[in-house]
């Protein structure tokens, strides 16, 4: 057997979709963070892939992933701060907590 | 023949007196001069007597109308071009002049009423604001631009009944004032925009051109009319519109003079005439004009008969006389329900002017602490009988020709025939009941702010407007009575047997209403001058029809208990806690209360918790595949 | 490649370097606001200058240089002006990091400028997350309790919708092979339209991407994070984001939809529909929701998803006429520029406020138009222009966008969006009737700086402007919204 466009097509919806998941349902702010993390890394896989099966002879889905790349980097530090400064107001990172402003 | 620019002026310099007022004077003029009223007052004279050239040029034009040229407002490529166009034929050059000379007379009465008070230059900055778009409104060339005026008097409005804003009653008044007639403004729009969806064009002369032609026809015209409608029912206060003008009263009473009596209500009455062209070619839409206004004039009228506020009477009444205007409209046509804008203009401006003079003295408006101002307020009673005679329709003061001309043209329908002349009845009785109770018997003490127990004539310069309008109030109306005034509107819709002074004693129906007035005149003099009959006991009598006249026909309470609260709130809101917004009442505050109520229980939904947002784009990106691959 | 096209830009980053370093150098902070607003002033005159030129696109067509995106440019550098000179004052509670405030200011502008232009998924997808997250950097700049929840609130939504978006994005660019609009665009005609209705692919990438961009302008059912996020950040920065942020999203999908998927017709027929509902959705919930509210700044925040639906009003009529006429699109330029001046003077005029009261509820403003009667005024204008009454801006605005709406025929969404406006005037009235009818707490006269008095002056000036001549800002709408195409 061998592996085509479908089974990496596959592998990152999967990954996309326990990703979203985690973000939606687990309560600490940074595990929250690590599962986008997990989204973007889904993604990147469908770009490369497409680009490797669609247009072999251009590099364009490999390039994007890249920038995307770079781009996690920077939410994650910007986010890691954040969660940060909530720590030092509320000692808690729990995100259920968080709930000052509503209605 | 008038210079176009000067049509330009007539509504500009008034908007120059707003800034000046606004810019220039409130900030540095000390409080105590009167600098401002001055202002307005030169800015009126000119436009007065610019409106009076208008008229004597419309009158000798060809085809009654003065070219203007326009200028491009909006011009979008490949879809609306708005022109800033004046459309000057009779009609408007007929209501210029109406409005500068009311306004002009009441801002000098004005400069007595309001001195001393607090907002004196805030008053005069808002009814320079107020004239402008009054005038505006009349001599708009499209429907666009109109509408900017129409929303701007509703604007001023709002302003001005709120202008003792400290009161709470005036601020809920105004709130009031300005959501119901914001519905009326909602099918305005709606109409417009279905006359601008099938004829691609907001020019009010051109949609005439389209409707006369027949090219607009059908049921577009027919919602597009009524749509119209449905904004001149709301300005004008008409049924069931009508609930913010009583309550509008709470504003000083040359507001409710110049606003609420002679030109803003008017300015419903004016806008069916200016698309009349609409209404004439849509049976549909005329016969609901003639309905709604004949309903409104009996019903505002009896809930006349029964109130005690003398500024209540007169908004009752005033709505029953926009009743009559548009019954004229829908049975006659335009001159009939202007004729009878334009006598009533003078004659209930001056009533207005008349109460604001007997409060001034007494310090109340309750009628039940006057009584007796006969000698101490000659003036005020000379002009306030004369005004009441005239609104009663006796010959030959100038509301007998309009009116009697609005009854024979409505003889093609019996039913509103019938309303009409019992309404001929009732305006006269409850005119003169305000007449012998503020004037007649003893006086009784008045107000608790009264200044002493002895009140005097009001100012000169509050006499003196008072005295001007009398003069227009006996003789306004000889402008038709051989059918001038119909020919110059067009149409030539004036009733033949108008051909002299005394003409119309060889008729059977001006005979018929005089009889009926000088009834009603005459039980009023029994009931409350002479107490020949009790007024209790009669009251007692017809106690059911009494209290169903002073409750106002408990629509007030229909559509704050029925429908606001069993409908909206137990039917769809029944789970919520208690409706509890007392004093504000309409249809408009049901759906006000039900939008209060959607939104305390949408704001539920936005919990503060993070994931559940998620949760909502999450199921949002579904839906919306779901609804493409069911629908797409 | 033509590097002077990309001067503006170039010109706001080297100010935006010059800020943080400046800082560290500067005692007297004021110097940093001044140096800000010289760079916006610069980039803008050079930007002004470009205007009516027709320039190729740079960077391999991957940016783009119309006039539409000059005249985005420069309402983001407006705003950004505005928001700058309201600062001023703010930022004296900051006892530190001023420097990188007006940073972060200036760099989210030029990611806004770099979208308004971006012509390749790749740039649009970096240029919004340069401007993303500057935002949540600068929504948190307060450090207190709720400054930090609506950060990390921003934050997390906004990265959730970003991967949503990139996955969409990776969908798009697996079924065309392309990452640049135009080439997209050229694969998507040439298909036959079997092809195009058997696969999933195009349809889901396509709702991914309006689920990314409706975030970013607040549509609904993407809107939730808007309340809470606007009542925690900083005032300046809330009204940065309610303007700038939107303008942003509005030109992002103005230029995908109209470039990549403007044809054939039965597409564009399609994602006219998805917008038409969600506006009607979207001023409904919004208005609705705004009514029970006390606090203003939350207030705004539900009158903004309103006024994003009246937006996507033009989107619709974009949709529904296929490009054949510019009015929705102009008319989306149109209500952009009369909303930036208006929710501007609305904000300057609440920072003005609430800076003074320390208190965002609205019933500590009463008695202002005895207390300030100038931004009162102001704010009354503002309000006035978001009921869209003449003659403010709004009524222009709203009026220009209906009538693109009613040409193609949607006189139903017309009619929803009128019912809505009259609900609205409710809650925005209550504010006037709380400032003006009000018992003030006390007779103290509130004074303003000199700086405040300016923008809300500019401010006021633009709304009144814009709704009694509007002629010559709707020209340059419908000439900005003819787009190239590459």
């Amino acid at each position: 057997m061998s592996l085509g466009l479908e089974h990496y097509l596959v592998l990152s919806a999967v990954l996309f979709s326990i990703g979203l998941y985690g973000a939606l349902a687990k309560r600490n702010a940074v595990i929250i963070l690590m599962c986008i993390e997990l989204m973007l890394v889904a993604v990147n896989i469908t770009l490369i892939a497409f680009s490797r099966y669609i247009v072999p002879a251009e590099l364009t889905g490999q390039i994007f992933a890249i920038f995307v790349i770079v781009v996690a980097a920077a939410e994650a530090a910007v986010g890691l701060a954040i969660i940060l400064a909530i720590y030092r107001n509320r000692q808690d990172i729990d995100v259920t907590k968080i709930n000052l402003m509503k209605w | 023949m008038i210079p176009y620019q000067f049509i330009w002026l007539i509504f500009l310099l008034p908007f120059f007196s707003f800034l000046i007022i606004a810019f220039f004077i409130r900030p540095f003029v000390k409080q105590e001069s009167r600098i401002a009223g001055y202002t307005l007052i030169a800015a009126l004279s000119i436009s007065l007597a610019l409106s009076v050239w208008t008229l004597a040029s419309v009158m000798t034009a060809p085809n009654h109308e003065l070219p203007v040229p326009v200028i491009n407002w909006v011009v979008i490529e490949g879809g609306v071009t708005l022109h800033l166009g004046l459309l000057v034929d009779a009609l408007t050059a007929v209501m210029l002049v109406v409005v500068t000379f009311v306004s002009l007379m009441i801002q000098i009465y004005s400069q007595g009423y309001m001195r001393g008070d607090p907002g004196y230059h805030r008053y005069y900055a808002w009814m320079s604001l107020f004239t402008m778009s009054m005038l505006g409104l009349i001599v708009a060339g499209n429907l666009v631009f109109m509408f900017v005026f129409w929303e701007l008097v509703g604007l001023c409005s709002y302003l001005l009944i709120g202008f003792w804003f400290h009161k709470p009653s005036a601020a809920n008044a105004a709130k009031k004032a300005f959501i119901v007639t914001r519905v009326g403004d909602f099918g305005f729009l709606v109409g417009i925009l279905i006359l601008y969806m099938n004829t691609g064009t907001f020019d009010i002369a051109e949609l005439h051109e389209l409707a006369i032609t027949g090219v607009l026809a059908g049921s577009v015209l027919t919602w597009g009319a009524i749509g119209i409608f449905a904004g001149a029912v709301g300005k004008s206060a008409q049924f069931p519109l009508h609930t913010w003008l009583p309550d509008a009263m709470e504003g000083p009473t040359p507001v409710s003079a110049l606003i609420h009596s002679a030109t803003m209500v008017s300015a419903g009455v004016f806008l069916v005439a200016r698309m009349f062209p609409l209404f004439e070619n849509s049976p549909a839409a005329l016969t609901t004009v003639a309905v709604i206004g004949g309903v409104t004039a009996i019903f505002a009228a009896s809930m006349g008969l029964v109130a005690n506020d003398i500024k209540r009477v007169l908004a009752y009444s005033t709505i029953s006389q926009l009743g009559y205007m548009m019954l004229g409209l829908g049975t006659g046509g335009v001159a009939i329900g202007i004729f009878h804008l334009f006598n009533h203009a003078f004659f209930k401006a001056l009533l207005f002017l008349g109460a604001g003079s007997v409060n001034h003295a007494t310090g109340t408006f309750d009628m039940r602490l006057m009584g007796g101002l006969r000698r101490m307020m000659p003036w005020t009673y000379a002009t306030f009988v004369i005004a009441s005679l005239s609104i009663a329709g006796i010959w030959p003061l100038s509301g007998f020709w309009s009116k009697d001309e609005i009854v024979i043209s409505a003889l093609a329908q019996p039913v509103l025939f019938v309303l009409a002349m019992i309404t001929v009845f009732m305006t006269a009785f409850y005119m003169f009941r305000a007449v012998f109770m503020t004037f007649g018997g003893e006086y009784r003490g008045g107000g608790p702010e009264a200044h002493d127990s002895h009140p005097h004539e009001s100012p000169n310069v509050m006499v003196v407007p008072m005295v001007a309008l009398a003069v227009l109030a006996v003789f306004s109306g000889l402008w038709n009575v051989t059918g001038h005034f119909g020919a110059l509107l067009g149409h030539g819709e004036t009733h033949g047997f108008f051909a002299g002074l005394f003409h119309p004693f060889t008729q059977v129906l001006p005979w018929l209403s005089l009889i009926l007035a000088g009834l009603g005149i005459l039980l009023a003099y029994a009931i409350y001058d002479k107490k020949w009959v009790s007024a209790e006991r009669l009251g007692r009598l017809f106690r059911p029809l009494y209290s169903l006249f002073l409750h106002k026909y408990w629509l007030d309470e229909l559509y704050e208990n029925v429908i606001v609260k069993t409908v909206l709130l137990r039917g769809l809101f029944g789970s919520f806690e208690r409706f509890d917004s007392r004093g504000v009442d309409g249809v408009v505050n049901g759906v006000a209360s039900s939008a209060i109520y959607g939104g305390r229980a949408l704001r539920r939904m936005q919990t503060g918790q993070l994931q559940l947002y998620g949760l909502f784009m999450g199921i949002g990106i579904l839906a919306i595949i779901f609804a493409i691959f069911f629908f797409g | 490649m033509n590097l002077t096209l990309f001067i503006p830009e170039l010109t706001l980053t080297v100010f935006a370097i010059l800020v943080i370093l400046l800082d560290l150098f500067v005692r007297q902070k004021r110097v940093l606001a001044q140096v800000s607003i010289s760079g916006l002033v610069i980039a803008g005159v050079i930007t002004i200058a470009m205007w009516g030129n027709s320039f190729p696109a740079i960077f391999n067509n991957m940016l783009a240089v119309d006039n539409f995106a000059l005249f985005f440019k420069l309402i983001f550098l407006a705003v950004a002006f505005l928001v700058i000179l309201a600062s001023v004052d703010y930022t004296s509670r900051f006892a530190r990091f001023q420097g990188e405030y007006y940073a972060l200011v200036l760099l989210s502008t030029l990611g806004m400028m770099l979208m308004a232009g971006a012509a390749d998924l790749i740039t649009l997808y970096i240029s919004l997350e340069l401007t993303s997250i500057s935002l949540y950097a600068l929504v948190g700049f307060l450090k207190d309790g709720k400054s930090t929840e609506a950060s990390l609130k921003y934050l997390l939504l906004g990265a959730i919708s970003s991967a949503v978006l990139l996955y969409g994005m990776a969908l798009i660019f697996g079924f065309t092979g392309k990452t640049q609009l135009g080439e997209i665009a050229m694969v998507i005609q040439t298909m036959p339209a079997q092809t195009l209705l058997a696969s999933p692919a195009l349809i889901l990438g396509m709702v991914l991407l309006i689920a990314g961009f409706g975030f970013k302008i607040a549509a609904v059912p993407f809107q939730m994070w808007v309340p809470d996020v606007y009542e925690g950040a900083p005032t300046p920065i809330t009204a940065y984001l309610s303007v700038a942020s939107k303008a942003a999203g509005f030109a992002i999908i103005l230029r995908v939809f109209f470039s990549a998927f403007g044809q054939p017709e039965w597409l564009s027929l399609n994602w006219g529909m998805i917008f038409a509902v969600l506006a009607a959705i979207g001023m409904t919930l919004g208005n609705i929701m705004a009514i029970p509210q006390t606090n203003i700044k939350r207030l705004l925040g539900y009158s903004s998803i309103a006024q994003a639906g009246y937006l996507l009003i033009g989107l619709a009529a974009m949709g529904f006429s296929a490009g054949a006429d510019t009015a929705g699109r102009s008319g989306i330029l149109f209500f952009l520029a009369s909303y930036v001046f208006t929710n501007m003077g609305v904000f300057i005029a609440i920072i003005a406020i609430s800076t003074k009261l320390n208190s965002d509820q609205i019933e500590d403003y009463a008695g202002m138009g005895k207390r300030t009667p100038l931004v009162a005024l102001a704010l009354t204008l503002g309000l006035i222009s978001l009921i869209g009454m003449p003659p403010a801006a709004g009524f222009m605005a709203k009026f220009y966008i209906f009538s693109a709406a009613v040409q193609h025929n949607l006189l139903w969404l017309v009619i929803i969006a009128v019912i809505n406006s009259v609900i609205s005037a409710y809650y925005y009235l209550r504010v006037v009737k709380v400032m003006w009818l009000g018992k003030p707490a006390s007779e103290e006269k509130i004074s303003q700086s000199g700086t405040l008095k300016l923008a809300l002056v500019l401010a006021s000036l633009g709304i009144l402007l814009l709704g009694i001549l509007p002629g010559y800002v709707m020209r340059l709408a419908e000439f900005a919204a003819n787009m190239r195409l590459y």
